[in-house]
């Protein structure tokens, strides 16, 4: 019974153009991607010294990023990292606030049960209860991520600091731990190209899909309007989700990049 | 229980991607849609505001060293006036000092010109009166002189010649002048 009334952990395809087929999640993507657009556009169209109005809005988010991530990557890298970072956030936040909206999940095509009406294909997915999504992100971050680690090290000092034995040691313990560090490094290319991507990709999806889950769950606890009473304390609660799995993303991957930029004898 | 997992281990599972329905169309659409926010965000917010913000950090710190310099200067400008005033003040008593020392010997000028000018006027008037005086007196004299002279001729019941006229003019005179 569960499962009939089940979210499907995949995007459901809606219309199609051309060869592709466009899911919910999709439609949101770029609903949230057109009000981003037209944010910014009102925001910078006429950017002014004294600023006002959306200005002001803008520039107090991307100041408070700035100064976020300048006190953990550091003065040197923030201004070529922050594009991306910042852009996480904004768009994790937007899509996670906008898949509480009333509608998502409960609009759409569907068809009588035993237990009333259901909608087997909503109108509207959260986009980050997409794993493409998540991953599209995830997957971003990785290329930038190698691209600052070989501005940062050097290719050469890239492959160094991955494998090269830390801790200044010499003579034969050297080379005894020469394999050793090899192995470590190639878990850490594992870790780079497998894990966090991964880590990142589901964290995000898992929080989300469960989220959405559960306001579909505590909505059909009880009828209209007495499951209000059991949605709002979890909508609440969404809503801190929603931030704070936007700040989970783009600290992580903040921290990632430090990590990856920092040299060895500033990170020992 | 026992019968469901049977039947799941009978049908293919299905693996992560086809689970969550991840493949390259779908993938690569979202990918395109977060990369356009990226390039929107970066080109028309980031760029922008950033340039903005640090425009604005050195404007406001270019007005706070302004303000410093005026602040300075406006010190100086007061330790000037407060010179230039105690300058003026200076040449000022000065001056004062001169014109009063000028006023006062000029002062003293005009008393002794106003003095001597009494003086010189009380001189005239006496000597005004001094002659006055010894006209009066002259016509006194003469006038004592004649009524001596007619009463001595009453009295004596004679004309009285010049010579004694002269006479007795002079005894009177001599009298008076005693």
């Amino acid at each position: 019974m569960a499962a009939e009334h089940a979210i499907p952990t995949h995007a459901e395809p809606l219309f199609s153009i051309g060869p592709l087929a466009v899911t919910n999640s999709m439609v949101v993507t770029w609903v949230v991607t057109l009000a981003i657009v037209l944010v910014v556009q009102a925001g910078t169209r006429r950017i002014k010294l004294v600023p006002s109005g959306v200005q002001n809005v803008l520039e107090f988010v991307v100041e408070s990023l700035y100064e976020m991530l300048e006190g953990i990557i550091g003065p040197h890298f923030v201004r070529r990292t922050l594009p991306f970072l910042a852009t996480v956030f904004v768009f994790i936040l937007a899509c996670n606030w906008t898949g509480l909206i009333p509608g998502f999940g409960t609009i759409g095509w569907g068809g009588p049960t035993e237990h009333g009406f259901h909608v087997n294909t909503p109108l509207l997915r959260p986009t980050n209860a997409d794993v493409n999504m998540t991953m599209a992100m995830a997957i971003t971050f990785t290329v930038l991520w190698m691209g600052w680690y070989v501005q940062a090290q050097g290719f050469g000092g890239a492959i160094k600091h991955l494998f090269a034995p830390k801790g200044g040691m010499h003579g034969a313990i050297l080379f005894v731990l020469v394999p050793i560090f090899i192995f470590v490094g190639l878990l850490e290319l594992v870790s780079i190209f497998f894990v966090r991507p991964l880590g990142l990709t589901v964290r995000l999806f898992g929080n989300i899909y469960a989220g959405d889950s559960l306001l579909e769950a505590m909505g059909g606890v009880l009828h209209f309007p007495f499951n209000v009473l059991t949605l709002l304390p979890f909508y609440f609660m969404e809503l801190l989700v929603g931030i704070v799995q936007a700040l989970v993303f783009m600290l992580l991957c903040a921290a990632f990049t430090t990590a990856a930029i920092m040299h060895e004898e500033e990170g020992h | 229980m026992i019968p469901i997992i049977l039947a799941a281990a009978e049908t293919h599972p299905p693996g992560f991607f086809e689970q969550f329905g991840v493949d390259w169309p779908h993938f690569l659409a979202q990918l395109v849609t977060f990369l356009i926010v990226l390039w929107v965000l970066k080109r028309y917010a980031y760029k922008p505001l950033l340039d903005m913000l640090e425009e604005r950090k050195r404007r406001i710190a270019e007005s706070m060293a302004q303000a410093e310099q005026i602040k300075q200067e406006l010190a100086k400008a007061q330790e000037a006036r407060e010179k230039i005033l105690g300058d003026a003040n200076k040449q000022a008593q000065q001056l004062i000092d001169e014109a009063r020392a000028a006023a006062a010997r000029q002062g003293d000028q005009r008393l002794q010109q106003a003095i001597a000018q009494a003086e010189q006027l009380i001189a005239k008037a006496r000597e005004a009166t001094d002659l006055d005086r010894q006209r009066m007196m002259a016509e006194l004299k003469r006038e004592i002189g004649r009524l001596v002279i007619d009463t001595t001729a009453k009295v004596t019941g004679k004309v009285l010649t010049p010579q004694d006229q002269q006479r007795l003019a002079e005894e009177t005179t001599k009298q008076l002048a005693a």
